[in-house]
């Protein structure tokens, strides 16, 4: 006995060699490496530290960053769980026509690259100025109330799947039991669903958080600079002055706020709930009535909030500099008005797949692996909270780490294409930890307890157990992996060499340059990436749905 | 208890986890910068620019086939970002030569002797005020002339600048309003300027495509902050040009090459400013970068003679830039 309890603890410290030594090596080595330049290079005694320090709380522009950065990101998070939880309720638990149309829709935000929503939001953001005319000038003229649609735009897709793929595969006997017994809808909601949703709501709410916690672009670009955030503070004090003993405190400030609101996540997120098997999973029921004011609130925010904009970009990208039509469409295969671009924008689309599919390759296996580990034995806190960390980082302090650490021997990539699907993999992994580990968790125990008593070793349960029962959530795993890989821009705008541009680190140069045929080229892009996300969400819906027919067909027979 | 089939992928991203780490371990050794290249290979000289440098094809051609170097070029930000980089790094140089450290960042790159010898001026170009002069056409209005136009009320609610503190013409307008209105009048003016309207954009970008109505964007706002050579990209199906920069109170940005301090190929990263002022790459510059050649006996393209033109007496020349960018920005970020 005790010697199975020594080779289970010796396995299980093997298994967490590989996730805890990439996290060492590509996140904790180029951190400390500016903290340390920052925190005791110089002048390196503790007064110069204690200087630095106060100097960065004293100054009126860091306290402000320090506090909107805060709320703007708490407001969010609320308006985003508020619209998203019954949107999650008709799209993943009810069944109407262009339920799947709309479930596509909703995650086209999440991989546009930020820098194009910055621009998308700018823009209906000048459409609004027409209220002036009617004395509402608070629309056109409020760029935090602009930072706030933007976040919930990018985020609401997050919220929704997340929880709506639990809410699917919940157990529905409680709830029509309470429904039988005469509740209505909200009552339901907040006594039977919640409280069993309550790990999916809470993980949501915290990916939310962090998401809109670390916002860079979207900060940058609509509030114009007059609004500042604790990333952008950093952007400014790292890039433009310097310095770096004012971006390290900053950094260390913004990862302790993630770690307390990652603390607070955990301690509301505990409490285990059923999830039983996806193969009972049918298509909802059909709306009735009573669903309609979510079915409501859902529609009016994808028309109003997602499509509109969206559609104001498709517009954008078929208005080229010499008249409708397909001309920016042309200009992708061309480096750019004045071969400003070093490599065409479909070349920088295969970068973008290479990287993707390097970075998906390195972290979903590293997040299973984790969330295995963590929802298995509850490990160290610190060890939970570790793989929450580069999501708390700041990616100008990390992307200004990797220059500074991987320069030299025995690691001299930071001019090779490999360092960004590993930022990018990086990145992902506490998001990809966040998704799975409370599916693993709400397995219930006496299935694994059975089938580990029936003699199945822990790989094949793991093979033929849990993971079919954690597909949903992997998918909605994948589908973060994408979005930080395409997406990512402070990292990447850091660390990408010549022929290395990916798409958003191109779309960034057309739309900074001089000459509409550029910036419609940006525009086009943008489209392409919209109409593909459009595409191949639908696609794998189509699949999905496909499979599970035929699943129920078989049950049946 | 129904146990499904195992999905493919799990196997296959197992399997396939492990040979991407390895290989990543491979080319990660294999493409350390350090090795140096052997005899019979090309010397590569490495160029570190800001994301605004474009050099064309034939052009690294005709370097490589001049000189015999391979040419590597690494966007690496913009100016303030790339020289930030340099400093940082200077241990290890990111690249054998830089190009594109402007006047602002010149101080910040001798302070720290991240430059082998002396930064050599390349091309230059001026921050101006642009307008859309069929807006001013239409409603009958004269286009402004001066900074100190800005403030008048014709022109409230008109222009569109951008933040000093996230963009590069931004600061130049800042220095340039510091020189004309003086260290005791220039909190002033941009206190008048807020008054009258001005709405401050965070880069270049937005203000020109998103805010200006002489542009692609068609927004709101006739007067933008730019440069000098914009109105040569606006030019319409008549041949006119839809917009005019006014040419006083200008910014005049130079930029500089040098070779990076620890660099082992100091000859070939000479060679590199060398060739970038010689005649072929400065007549390239206007169209590539949309910048004037340091070589004033170069002929401008016939779109620049017209439409983009130099300012004449360019401003702030003379202000220590570097030294007092911060106490600047704050008395902006106190009046916007």
């Amino acid at each position: 006995m005790a010697q199975d309890l020594v080779r289970n603890l010796l396995k299980s410290a093997a298994l967490w060699l590989l996730p805890l030594g990439f996290l060492v090596v590509f996140f904790g080595a180029p951190v400390a490496q500016i903290l340390r330049i920052g925190l005791f290079e110089g002048n390196g005694e503790l007064p110069a530290l204690l200087g630095n320090t106060l100097r960065t709380f004293v100054d009126p522009d860091v306290q402000s960053a320090i506090w909107f950065t805060i709320w703007q990101a708490a407001v969010s998070t609320l308006l985003t769980l508020s619209i998203a939880i019954p949107s999650a309720y008709v799209l993943y638990k009810k069944s109407f026509r262009g339920q799947q149309f709309y479930r596509a829709v909703i995650t086209v935000p999440l991989v546009l690259p930020t820098i194009v929503v910055a621009i998308i939001f700018a823009s209906f953001q000048k459409a609004h100025e027409m209220y002036s005319n009617i004395g509402i000038s608070f629309f056109a003229e409020n760029k935090v109330y602009w930072i706030i649609a933007a976040h919930v735009f990018i985020n609401f897709a997050i919220a929704v799947r997340t929880i709506g793929a639990m809410w699917a595969g919940l157990d529905k006997a409680p709830e029509e039991a309470a429904e039988l017994a005469g509740a209505g809808r909200l009552r339901i909601f907040f006594l039977v669903s919640a409280p069993m949703l309550r790990p999916a709501i809470v993980s949501a709410a915290a990916l939310v958080y962090l998401f809109c916690f670390t916002s860079f672009g979207v900060i940058l670009i609509l509030g114009g600079g007059q609004v500042n955030s604790i990333e952008t503070q950093i952007s400014i004090a790292a890039l433009q002055y310097l310095d770096i003993p004012k971006a390290s405190i900053l950094a260390i400030v913004q990862t302790v706020i993630t770690l307390i609101a990652f603390a607070v996540g955990q301690r509301y997120a505990a409490g285990s709930t059923g999830l039983d098997q996806l193969a009972d999973v049918e298509t909802g029921a059909t709306l009735d009535n009573r669903d309609r004011p979510a079915l409501i609130v859902t529609l009016l925010f994808i028309w109003g909030v997602l499509v509109v904009p969206i559609l104001l970009l498709l517009a954008r990208a078929f208005d080229a500099p010499d008249g409708l039509g397909m001309q920016n469409f042309v200009n992708l295969a061309s480096q750019g008005e004045r071969d400003l671009l070093n490599i065409t924008v479909w070349q920088a689309g295969l970068n973008s797949i290479r990287n993707l599919v390097v970075a998906l390759l390195i972290c979903l296996p590293l997040g299973m692996l984790v969330s295995y580990l963590t929802s298995r034995r509850r490990p160290a806190r610190w060890l939970d909270a570790a793989f929450m960390l580069p999501m708390g980082v700041s990616s100008v302090v990390l992307g200004l780490g990797y220059l500074v650490t991987f320069g030299h021997e025995p690691l001299a990539i930071r001019s090779s294409w490999v360092v960004l699907p590993i930022v990018q993999a990086l990145i992902a992994l506490p998001l990809i930890v966040r998704v799975l580990q409370p599916a693993l968790q709400s397995i219930e125990r006496e299935q694994l307890e059975a089938a580990a008593t029936s003699g199945a070793s822990p790989w094949r349960i793991w093979w033929q157990l849990e993971l079919p029962l954690i597909s949903p959530a992997l998918k909605t795993a994948a589908v973060f992996a994408i979005l930080v890989s395409v997406g990512e821009f402070g990292a990447a705008s850091l660390l990408v060499a010549a022929d290395q541009a990916t798409i958003s680190t191109v779309l960034a140069q057309l739309i900074s340059r001089p000459g509409g045929a550029n910036y419609g080229m940006a525009m086009a892009m943008s489209a392409i990436l919209v109409l593909l996300t459009l595409l191949l969400v639908g696609l794998a819906q189509f699949k999905l749905n496909a499979g599970l027919r035929k699943a129920l067909r078989n049950n049946r027979d | 208890m129904a146990i499904r089939r195992i999905p493919k992928f799990a196997y296959i991203s197992v399997a396939t986890f492990a040979s991407v780490s390895l290989a990543v371990g491979l080319t990660g050794c294999a493409q350390s910068e350090t090795t140096p290249a052997a005899d019979t290979d090309l010397k590569t000289v490495t160029l570190i620019a800001h994301d605004s440098f474009a050099m064309s094809k034939e052009l690294v051609a005709a370097f490589e086939a001049e000189t015999t170097y391979k040419l590597e070029i690494i966007k690496s930000g913009d100016a303030g970002a790339m020289t930030n980089k340099l400093v940082l790094t200077k241990d290890q140089p990111l690249g054998d030569v830089v190009f594109g450290i402007d006047n602002t960042y010149a101080p910040i790159a001798k302070q720290n002797s991240i430059i082998d010898g002396q930064l050599t001026a390349i091309d230059f170009g001026d921050v101006c005020l642009n307008y859309d002069k069929q807006w001013f056409a239409k409603n009958e209005l004269p286009a402004p002339q001066s900074l100190a136009d800005l403030t008048k009320p014709a022109y409230q609610d008109l222009t569109v600048l951008t933040n000093p503190a996230s963009s590069s013409p931004g600061m130049a307008f800042l220095a340039a309003a510091v020189d004309v209105f003086g260290e005791a009048g220039y909190g002033q003016y941009l206190q008048a300027l807020k008054n009258n309207g001005v709405k401050i954009a965070a880069g270049w970008e937005d203000a020109y495509f998103t805010d200006f109505s002489g542009s692609s964007g068609k927004g709101p706002r006739p007067i933008v902050l730019s440069y000098s050579t914009s109105p040569a990209f606006e030019i319409r199906e008549d041949g006119q040009s839809q917009t005019a920069s006014v040419l006083s109170g200008c910014f005049r940005q130079t930029e500089f090459a040098g070779v990076l301090s620890g660099t082992d190929n100091p000859a070939g990263a000479q060679a590199l400013i060398d060739f970038m002022l010689a005649e072929q790459f400065q007549t390239a510059l206007p169209d590539a970068m949309y910048v004037y050649p340091i070589d004033k006996s170069i002929a401008l393209p016939e779109a620049w003679a017209e439409w983009a033109p130099v300012a004449e007496n360019p401003v702030g020349g003379k202000l220590d830039i570097a030294a007092n960018r911060e106490k600047w920005l704050k008395t902006w970020s106190e009046i916007f």
